[in-house]
């Protein structure tokens, strides 16, 4: 017949093997629920087509709020006009001002001929130039940051 | 997570370790308690109920059915971590209480009445979450009561001020001795004001646009809110004299802003006003300095019978643990005063030894490490940004209380996340648990 002292005795291993086993029991769910996370198709995490974000830095003379967040589609247009995509009613903006792209996994930036111009990074751009998160665009006097 | 079944298998198979561990811990304390073995010297009536264990497994078996029902996609590993967190407090609860010389039989019971009102607050927000986003836009009324809650604090410590009470943080509230600390409600209101606050001007923090200096800051309406945490934290410091309250809201402002901006100048801007703060309460308070003396000279002969008498034998009792402990229900861990509130840590580290403070490390860091995937797997910056507010709430009261009963910074009041006693803490870590579960929706 088991003591006293010897059923205390396994009873104190088992009470710390019993936290260890919890603790690897999590860090097993965990691991598993990275594999399944890795494996499982990317399009089921998107319900909209939003392929990025313009963050309002400074909203020059429109009623836009600083660090508003604004949707890049595929195709988004910025200018005066209430066609675009993105509206700017600023009397530095143009109708048609700057047109962003989505091709080959990357966002570009291309100018409508604006009168005023399009700054990436404060250069002004006469091509199409691929931007990352964290660009400043600014068009006319509006200053927008690329978000994710 | 398409071939997934809905119900919660994981955290089924999860909970079986708090309940197998709250039945052995029992019996062993049953046996220590009752026996009479050349190992014990207690004198009180032997626990002779399984009680404890049956309330707390089946409460714990309810949420999770709970909410198996009400939200099924959430994080699975959540309640077992923090069910097993509880059952540890509950065990040292009820082992303190019924220790001789500590003469409190119902402390086991009431912390195990408070771990179900806590789970019961913890399906309440759940159920309260559905939403997320009246929380968001209530996030000033979520501010006002915090300050609130603080000035109810302010109040009190004014009215307290000559008594050398440690804490001025606990309000009594009705006939039966019953008490509660606003501020482990504050922490929460406070994450939830931060988080929108953040997510609202997340861009303009991290880019700035006023030079300062050769440092770019954002403009004052953007900064104010910041500013005015940090100045909180520091009335809270000087005021309450709570200082682990303080140190947990500056913390907290910090990881959740570097989170939001992932710029290293507010963190940098933050310890250095720290450094300015702590230099300057060390040379105005003496409350300030005694802290830290008994830091340093714990063990001087002078400083010992007044001031130093708690940590040295909070320290003796994590020696005498050594690597495997005394075992559950033998050894000695009420000589150390607060045994069962702020040097929690200390009876468990006796009677579990090394071996199990180093479980009980791994157990929280697993929390913080599920807060974080979390905020990491959030879609809307607000919700990252309560998650990991929430989650460095847990990080930062383990590791200032550990660091205070292991004598390498002065001690500070703040309760051990769920295994401390005390029903507020208790309750509010519930809260914060049913927000993570809630914000770990991936729908959300």
């Amino acid at each position: 017949m088991l003591d006293t002292y010897a059923v205390l005795l396994i009873l104190r291993i088992a009470l710390v093997v019993i936290l260890y086993l919890a603790i690897f029991r999590v860090i097993a769910v965990a691991r598993r629920e990275i594999k399944v996370v890795e494996h499982a198709p990317a399009s089921i995490t998107r319900g909209k087509d939003v392929v990025g974000h313009l963050v309002v830095i400074d909203s020059g003379s429109t009623p836009l709020r600083p660090g508003a967040r604004l949707d890049i589609e595929p195709i988004t247009t910025i200018g005066r006009s209430p066609t675009n995509t993105v509206v700017l009613d600023s009397t530095f903006v143009s109708t048609e001002h700057t047109r962003i792209l989505f091709r080959d996994h990357s966002l570009w930036v291309e100018d409508m001929n604006s009168r005023n111009g399009t700054l990436v990074d404060q250069n002004r751009i006469t091509s199409p130039v691929a931007v990352t998160p964290g660009t400043i665009l600014q068009v006319g006097d509006v200053r927008f940051k690329f978000a994710v | 997570m398409i071939f997934r079944s809905r119900y919660r298998w994981t955290e089924m198979g999860l909970l079986l370790f708090p309940a197998a561990f709250l039945v052995l811990a029992l019996l062993e304390l049953e046996l220590t308690q009752g026996a009479s073995t050349a190992l014990t010297r207690n004198t009180l009536p032997p626990i002779d109920t399984f009680t404890p264990a049956i309330g707390l497994i089946v409460a714990l078996a309810v949420t999770h059915v709970l909410l198996t029902i009400f939200a099924p996609d959430s994080d699975q590993t959540l309640l077992p971590i923090a069910g097993m967190l509880a059952s540890i407090g509950v065990i040292m609860a009820l082992r303190i209480g019924s220790a001789p010389g500590f003469n409190a039989p119902t402390l086991g019971a009431k912390q195990l009445a408070w771990v179900i009102l806590g789970l019961g607050f913890c399906v309440g927000t759940v159920l309260l979450t559905r939403d997320l986003r009246w929380v968001r836009n209530y996030k000033y009324t979520w501010a006002v009561v915090g300050l609130a809650l603080v000035g109810v604090t302010f109040v009190n410590a004014i009215r307290h001020f000559n008594t050398n009470a440690p804490s001025r943080d606990v309000l009594a509230i009705g006939p039966g001795g019953l008490s509660f600390q606003p501020s482990e409600l504050v922490k929460i209101c406070l994450v939830v004001f931060f988080a929108g606050y953040l997510s609202e001007n997340q861009e303009m923090l991290s880019v700035g646009s006023v030079s300062f200096g050769g440092v770019k800051l954002p403009p004052l309406k953007q900064l104010g809110p910041l500013l005015f945490m940090l100045g909180l934290a520091l009335i809270i410091a000087v005021g309450i004299r709570e200082l682990g309250l303080a140190l947990l809201i500056f913390g907290m402002v910090l990881s959740m802003t570097y989170a939001a901006t992932n710029r290293m100048t507010y963190v940098l801007g933050g310890l250095a006003l720290f450094t300015v703060g702590a230099i300057i309460a060390f040379s105005v308070f003496s409350y300030a300095r005694v802290r830290l003396q008994i830091v340093t000279n714990a063990f001087d002969p002078e400083v010992y019978p007044v001031a130093g008498y708690q940590i040295v034998q909070g320290l003796v009792a994590f020696a005498s643990g050594g690597v495997f402990g005394s075992g559950l229900g033998l050894g000695h861990p009420t000589i150390v005063p607060a045994s069962n509130t702020d040097y929690i840590a200390a009876s468990f580290g006796e009677e579990f030894g090394f071996a199990g403070l180093l479980a009980l490390l791994g157990l929280f860091m697993l929390l913080v490490f599920r807060g974080m995937l979390v905020a990491i797997r959030a879609r809307d910056p607000f919700n990252q940004l309560m998650a990991v507010g929430l989650t460095s709430v847990f990080a930062l009261q383990t590791l200032v209380i550990l660091a205070g009963n292991l004598k390498l910074m002065p001690l500070t009041g703040v309760p051990l996340p769920f295994v401390a006693y005390g029903g507020s803490s208790v309750i509010a870590n519930f809260i914060i648990i049913g927000f993570l579960l809630r914000l770990s929706e991936s729908k959300t």
